[in-house]
């Protein structure tokens, strides 16, 4: 046994014994309260405040609607269809003699009510040119693997997601839902040519949902984020700028709550706010690729799904549009009760989407015997060999 | 003919397919066939099974207290991609290009992912014509106990035969024969092909 559990076990129990001590679920219990009674139009005056005067150290929500409103799903219509997408790759293996990835975008487009249908399928691309494989910045090739393999992929998936949806039967609305996030912060992290080279054919796969007018949402399920609590700590904290590190004056009462609420996710908050089915309020996001989005700029609820609290992330279009926001919100609800907490629709997709182990050792194979077929030997790495051995 | 699943696994005296039809696997004991170019190979029907297309997967509780049974599949229209049904089935004999029928393994297996069929009443009739095939029943190892499928066979043929009382008395007289020393199997078997039973 590598690990030594005798070592590790006392150090478990403390971290347990930490995150559930009674003056934290008193704090998160203040954090609802907050929530629930806050002047929303004294937070977005609050947020235009501390905007103009200087930069907001952490990433901030702006509500669009009263922030402590909870929303009872609209009645779903009887016939519908729910397409979604998942991907899975094989990275580039730098321990091959040959670059390459492959994609698999999984797919299942489910229709429910007069006639009940589903359709379940996987698209693969098997990628090995230059032009798959790096990025051109003026003569610089800059590898797509990583955050930009994943950016890759969820190209991929909008665009599949786009086919499959156009596909669906007409009598009746179509929603399309992709696992992960709309908002493509790891952008922010890449240099020109990478932004220049995956934000606009994602906006114009957006776009292409926007003219056919199906809603595409982006489901993330227990959800990191911490926008809206975030939000909530600039009430509290009264300082302009906050200074976290010189904080003296606060009262301990509000600073004991503004440092728990550093660490509240807003899915702790909404889970105590919201019953099962009900949206929150939709928020913008700040985060700072969006202000490049354009009219496909991101807005967020979250919705209790019965088993926990999910983030949907949706383009303004959609979510502005009454019709619209009231189907995707009853449609996604509806999807997570019929799969017990997580849309119905993304686990077939997912399943779709899964490269099994032995599949990925075929596509190795499938190379060494078309190398072989050249006349070459196929040589990995010695250490990945040896792993791969694990001679004794 | 009707092709009714597809051949997923086979061997020199079974085979397995995946049922065109979910939940609708050939009845136990029916009597099934392989076109195979020129020769036809039989088979009895001797176990069905519904699971999970990915054995990975479990299968989940579905039902509320409004949706239960039948509407289950139309609440959850994915059901009819994700589960399947698969039947086995006995090889008990074949048919070469010379017509004759043979109550015996075929030479080789049927290939795999060929159809299986199902048999006309008059194919029926003519394959049960004689029944040197009960011992390969009789002797089989697989899920169910042996007499209980060839009781099921008995019955089906029976009744594709058109309620042939005279054929069902010779086949109870042929079971009697084979099982003259195992009490308890054959008064089992009798006792489940009984015409009022």
């Amino acid at each position: 046994m590598p690990l030594d559990f005798a070592v590790i076990q006392p150090h478990i129990a403390r971290m347990a014994a930490q995150a559930h001590t009674q003056s934290l679920a008193d704090r998160l219990r203040e954090a609802c309260e907050l929530l629930r009674s806050v002047d929303t139009d004294h937070l977005r005056q609050v947020l235009r405040e501390r905007e103009q005067s200087d930069r907001i150290p952490w990433l901030v929500a702006r509500p669009r609607e009263e922030v402590g409103a909870a929303y009872p799903p609209p009645l779903p219509c009887s016939d519908f269809s729910v397409v979604a997408s998942d991907g899975s790759v094989i990275p580039p293996d730098r321990h091959s003699p040959l670059r390459f990835f492959v994609l698999n975008t999984g797919l299942a487009r489910l229709t429910y009510g007069q006639r009940p249908d589903a359709h379940l399928w996987a698209r693969s691309l098997f990628c090995a040119g230059e032009e798959d494989l790096y990025i051109n910045a003026a003569g610089r090739r800059i590898p797509v693997e990583d955050a930009r393999l994943g950016l890759r992929m969820a190209l991929e998936e909008l665009r599949a997601l786009f086919e499959a949806a156009q596909e669906a039967p007409a009598n009746g609305p179509v929603l399309a839902l992709r696992d992960g996030s709309l908002i493509f912060w790891a952008l922010q992290n890449e240099e020109e040519a990478v932004v220049r080279h995956f934000l606009p054919p994602i906006l114009d796969s957006l776009e292409r949902f926007q003219k056919a007018g199906i809603p595409i949402v982006s489901y993330i399920s227990y959800p990191g984020a911490q926008d809206v609590a975030n939000s909530l700590r600039l009430l509290v904290c009264g300082k302009d700028p906050p200074h976290c590190g010189q904080c003296a004056e606060a009262s301990t009462e509000e600073r004991a709550l503004c440092r728990a609420l550093a660490d509240f996710r807003d899915q702790a908050l909404f889970l105590r706010h919201l019953q099962p089915g009900q949206r929150s309020a939709l928020f913008d996001s700040t985060s700072a690729i969006l202000d490049r989005y354009g009219e496909q700029r991101v807005q967020f609820f979250y919705l209790h799904t019965g088993e926990e609290i999910a983030r949907l992330e949706v383009p303004q279009w959609a979510m502005q549009d009454e019709t619209l926001r009231g189907f995707l919100h009853a449609a996604v609800a509806d999807q997570c009760r019929r799969g017990r907490g997580y849309p119905q629709a993304l686990i077939e997709a997912h399943e779709e989407a899964v490269i099994p182990s032995t599949e990925h050792r075929l596509v190795e194979q499938l190379v060494e015997e078309a190398l072989a077929a050249q006349g070459v030997v196929y040589v990995r790495s010695a250490k990945d060999r040896s792993k791969r051995e694990r001679g004794i | 003919m009707e092709r009714i699943g597809e051949i997923v696994a086979t061997s020199s005296n079974s085979l397995t397919a995946v049922s065109f039809t979910l939940h609708q696997p050939p009845a136990l004991g029916s009597l099934v066939k392989v076109e195979e170019g020129r020769r036809t190979v039989y088979g009895v029907v001797s176990f069905g099974t519904t699971t999970g297309l990915d054995p990975g997967r479990r299968v989940v509780r579905r039902s509320t207290e409004e949706v239960f049974d039948a509407a289950i599949y139309a609440e959850h229209p994915q059901l009819e991609k994700t589960l399947r049904t698969e039947f086995a089935a006995l090889l008990v004999g074949y048919c070469g290009p010379d017509g004759r029928v043979h109550q015996h393994l075929p030479p080789q297996p049927p290939p795999l992912h060929y159809s299986v069929c199902t048999c006309e009443a008059d194919e029926v009739v003519r394959f049960s014509q004689q029944r040197l095939y009960f011992r390969l029943l009789l002797a089989a190892v697989g899920e169910l106990p042996p007499e209980q499928l060839l009781a099921a066979h008995i019955r089906e043929t029976t009744s594709a035969r058109g309620d042939d009382q005279e054929w069902l008395a010779a086949a109870a007289r042929e079971v009697a024969a084979l099982l003259k020393g195992d009490y308890d199997r054959l008064m089992s078997l009798l006792q489940t092909i009984e015409p009022e039973r």
